[in-house]
């Protein structure tokens, strides 16, 4: 308590300060591997300026006491910057419903960085996204993912083609016709369709079982194993026929997404090479295909060797990624250590990705605190604005304010 | 985390126990006899003196040290007191005791899991206007998360029809207590609560099933039905022969005072009309639900003595949620009104505390001064008020029902959560000796309680 009202007497300082200047005074810094460490840091416009042990603040620098230093955080789960409002209609472009095409549908099409979410959202310490779509129509083939960051400009896709998404378990179920067999069936003449691309569509005028030309031109490259094939499901006994395929298939690479069961066969997606993104906050036997969930599923990741990324799932669609570092917190809460919980919201996604540069966000504490928030953070050594149009609506209706304006004039 | 000590008494506290039979409710005023009577009664509750505790009561804006007394299933003293001879003591060690979680906004046994179409029995799509109906007959005791719930220390809810109508029907507030029957849940004597729904819900619903297709066919709808339950209520004030109405008996206990709106609300120009609606035909609503636009209008709010019970940072799933911030809360409290953190969710509720500490920081960065033990209103004592339930819980005060969560850090962080909590007296979860609930619906499942190699 002491120490958030210091900060808020700080902050008040610096919305007035001309240069951006940070003086944060024993600091927790944390590597990239999520290691921590103390020292005093200074960070001009978003970008450190120096660190040490007895370092004096610069003029006007605006000190803050206890602030943690890391870098920024990966959202290996998102559909950021493709929707304005949840419900569907012209503000949702997360799926298309009936449209002919899948997997070359990409979500950067989608994908608008002016959406106002992408600056509410990276104040939640978020510099770097996953978006993907979700499925639609008759194909559990949901589109062409991207890598974006969360700068809000027009040159912030970093990968307009990073992976390609499918939908198993019961929504890919429902999409493929009514049983997982046809949902499975639809993945493997997909991979055939793909893997024969040049004969089947280019030779001859056969076309593929499932996939038309142009998807199967798209869905060539997670084949081949260019970018990885993210696929969501949930029951352990799915991801044991995705294990079967992956071995037929081994240029795959595979990446679980949800995976609620996945402690079960925890063993087997380790041997497999097989990377899995959960949610720690799963535990309800909220389907068929999880009765299995439990907090701890990523303890037994961990301890099977497991690749894995944490992401809130769980959480709204339109306001996720936001409480991402809530959700690694819960990791910590069933044992994960801190480190290999804050790795797996930055930096293990982030190299899944190849996503390359510095990012940095500066904290008022601990960021898996639900209590802490990013005070300033850069993106690529570029100061970013904390505003958002939610603060804006804050600061327009902010109790703590006299401001004898009516309203619409503030 | 540190170790914690086990309340050992736990195992035996929880012996069955006979429905007491002396329960009577005589507040419906147009039945034959008594309907879906509550059968709750708390197993045998043990005496405990919770020792060295940081007391957060609900009521104070500070955070207290000192002992509990915890006495045949009430709160015999806050602090200090008389202490009886022999009574189980536990030293806490400075651990934080808070009143129970009451979650005033949940669709739990309505909506259970697993999630199955055959589960949907939360909202009677069939009519803008079914206040005829309840939610506890849609209610499965065995959803596995009530479970859930209580682990993160809920120990009210209050589980309410959803926003498909205008009237969406009866809310019922549940103990969050294991029982084979929703009568077993059943809040002794708690008032009977009506879901109302403003805005998108209704008009997307029936736009095409012949109304309402607009905000002015809700507004329409209700006084509509409010003019009819006017009549039904003369009549029946009257006393002699009439017909009973279901739907307008609700109605007409509104306007007696006996039952309390909830109703579902995001903006906040559509909250003031709700407000004058109420005053035209005199009833009062006790509670707008969702809210997102709440801190527009905080000044309303307070004076018409109508609480908010709102999220800490959800929005933007539709429109008239677009207009979210994560300061709802906070502001809202901040212009005197009566605020409170509420899940709408099976998981949310699970970490209401966190939900609350969310909020409470965003609205002290903000520029609000609010210590935590204020904060912590909102997560009890004000949805007690809101369900008219606050002289029997909500709050640690003597003579209270002892619901009680004693938590292993910190409530207000990431990675504190409930290690024991009691429902009535009775430890129904205990972290260290594994106590707790477990559904019909998980047995013959893999077992979930071995851990990670």
């Amino acid at each position: 308590m002491k120490q958030l009202l210091l900060l808020t007497v700080a902050l008040a300082f610096s919305s007035q300060a001309q240069a951006q200047t940070f003086f944060v005074d024993d600091a927790t810094v944390v590597a990239k591997n999520g290691t921590q460490s103390k020292t005093d840091i200074i960070v001009v416009d978003g970008v450190i300026q120096g660190r040490g042990a007895r370092l004096v603040a610069p003029d006007g620098a605006t000190v803050i006491s206890g602030g943690w230093v890391t870098p920024g955080l990966f959202a290996s789960m998102s559909s950021l910057g493709m929707t304005d409002i949840g419900s569907s209609g012209p503000g949702n472009d997360v799926a298309s419903e009936s449209s002919k095409t899948n997997v070359s549908e990409y979500a950067v099409d989608s994908f608008n960085p002016r959406s106002v979410h992408v600056a509410n959202v990276r104040q939640s310490g978020i510099t770097h996204a996953v978006i993907a779509p979700r499925s639609g129509s008759d194909s559990i083939f949901a589109g062409t993912g991207a890598i974006i960051s969360l700068t809000g400009e027009f040159d912030s896709v970093l990968d307009p083609e990073a992976f390609v998404m499918v939908d198993l378990g019961e929504t890919g179920t429902r999409r493929a016709g009514g049983s997982r067999a046809a949902a499975m069936s639809q993945l493997r003449s997909a991979i055939e369709d793909a893997e024969s691309f040049t004969k089947r569509y280019a030779e001859s005028s056969d076309g593929g079982d499932v996939l038309t030309r142009q998807d199967a031109q798209a869905f060539a490259r997670a084949v081949k194993g260019e970018i990885p094939l993210l696929i969501r499901v949930n029951r352990a006994a799915d991801i044991m026929r995705l294990i079967d395929i992956k071995q037929n298939n081994p240029s795959i690479k595979m990446i679980l997404v949800g995976a609620a069961e996945a402690w079960e066969v925890a063993d087997e997606i380790a041997a497999s090479n097989i990377r899995v993104i959960i949610d720690p906050l799963k535990n309800l036997p909220d389907s068929f295909e999880s009765v299995g969930s439990r907090l701890d599923n990523v303890i037994f990741l961990e301890n099977a060797g497991v690749d894995y990324a944490i992401s809130n799932l769980g959480a709204l669609g339109v306001t996720k990624p936001a409480t991402l570092a809530q959700h690694a917190g819960a990791a910590v809460v069933e044992g994960l250590r801190w480190d290999q919980a804050f790795g797996a919201i930055s930096s293990i996604p982030s190299q899944w990705f190849n996503v390359r540069g510095d990012s940095l966000v500066v904290w008022d504490g601990d960021p898996m605190e639900v209590t802490s928030a990013p005070i300033a953070m850069s993106i690529g050594g570029v100061d970013q604005s904390m505003t958002s149009r939610q603060k804006a609506l804050r600061d327009r209706y902010n109790p703590s304010r006299s401001d004898d304006r009516p309203y619409k004039y503030r | 985390m540190k170790k914690f000590i086990p309340l050992l008494l736990s195992v035996t506290a929880l012996t069955a126990c006979e429905p007491n039979s002396d329960k009577t409710s005589d507040d419906k005023s147009d039945s034959d006899g008594p309907a879906f009577e509550s059968t709750y009664t708390p197993q045998t509750p043990a005496d405990v003196l919770l020792r060295n505790a940081k007391i957060i009561d609900g009521v104070s804006a500070e955070i207290l040290e000192g002992d509990l007394l915890i006495s045949g299933g009430r709160i015999g003293f806050v602090g200090s007191g008389e202490i009886p001879d022999g009574i189980t003591e536990l030293d806490l060690d400075g651990r934080y005791v808070t009143p129970g979680i009451i979650d005033i906004h949940s669709h739990l046994g309505n909506y259970p899991s697993p999630g199955v179409q055959a589960h949907g029995d939360g909202n009677e799509v069939t009519s803008p206007v079914t206040s005829e109906v309840f939610a506890e007959h849609g209610v499965w005791p065995q959803d596995p998360g009530f479970d859930e719930a209580l682990q993160g220390g809920v120990t009210t809810l209050h589980v309410l029809p959803g926003s498909a109508n205008l009237f969406g029907g009866r809310g019922v507030t549940l103990r969050n207590v294991p029982s084979r029957t929703v009568q077993g849940m059943k809040f002794p004597d708690a008032p009977y609560t009506l879901k109302m729904a403003c805005g998108e819900n209704p008009k997307r619903v029936y736009g095409n099933k012949g109304g309402p297709g607009s905000r002015m066919g809700n507004v329409a709808g209700y006084r509509k039905n409010w003019i009819k339950a006017q009549g039904y209520k003369a009549k029946r004030d009257k006393g002699g022969d009439f017909d009973r109405n279901l739907q307008l008996e609700t109605l007409a206990d509104v306007l007696d005072g006996k039952i309390l709106v909830q109703m579902h609300c995001y903006r906040a120009d559509e909250m003031v009309q709700i407000l004058d609606i109420a005053k035209e035909f005199d009833y009062k609503v006790t509670t707008f639900h969702h809210a997102v636009e709440a801190y527009k209008i905080g000044d309303y709010l307070a004076e018409n003595d109508t609480c908010a019970a709102m999220w800490a940072d959800w929005g933007a799933f539709k429109m008239e949620s677009f207009d979210y911030i994560n300061e709802n809360v906070p502001f809202v409290h901040a212009a005197g009104a009566c605020a409170m953190i509420h899940s709408d969710d099976q998981n949310n509720i699970q970490r209401l505390n966190q939900e609350v500490a969310k909020t409470w920081a965003d609205g002290n960065r903000a520029g609000l001064n609010i210590p935590k033990a204020e904060a912590w209103k909102w997560l009890s004592t004000n949805p007690a008020k809101a369900l008219g339930i606050l002289e029997e819980t909500g709050t640690l005060e003597e003579g209270k029902r002892a619901d009680v969560v004693i938590w292993d850090g910190d409530p207000f962080s990431t990675y504190s959560r409930p290690a024991t909590v009691m429902v009535d007296g009775v430890v129904l979860f205990d972290k260290e000796t594994g106590l707790k609930p477990k559904s019909d619906f998980r047995l013959g499942y893999a077992d979930l309680t071995e851990g990670a190699k």
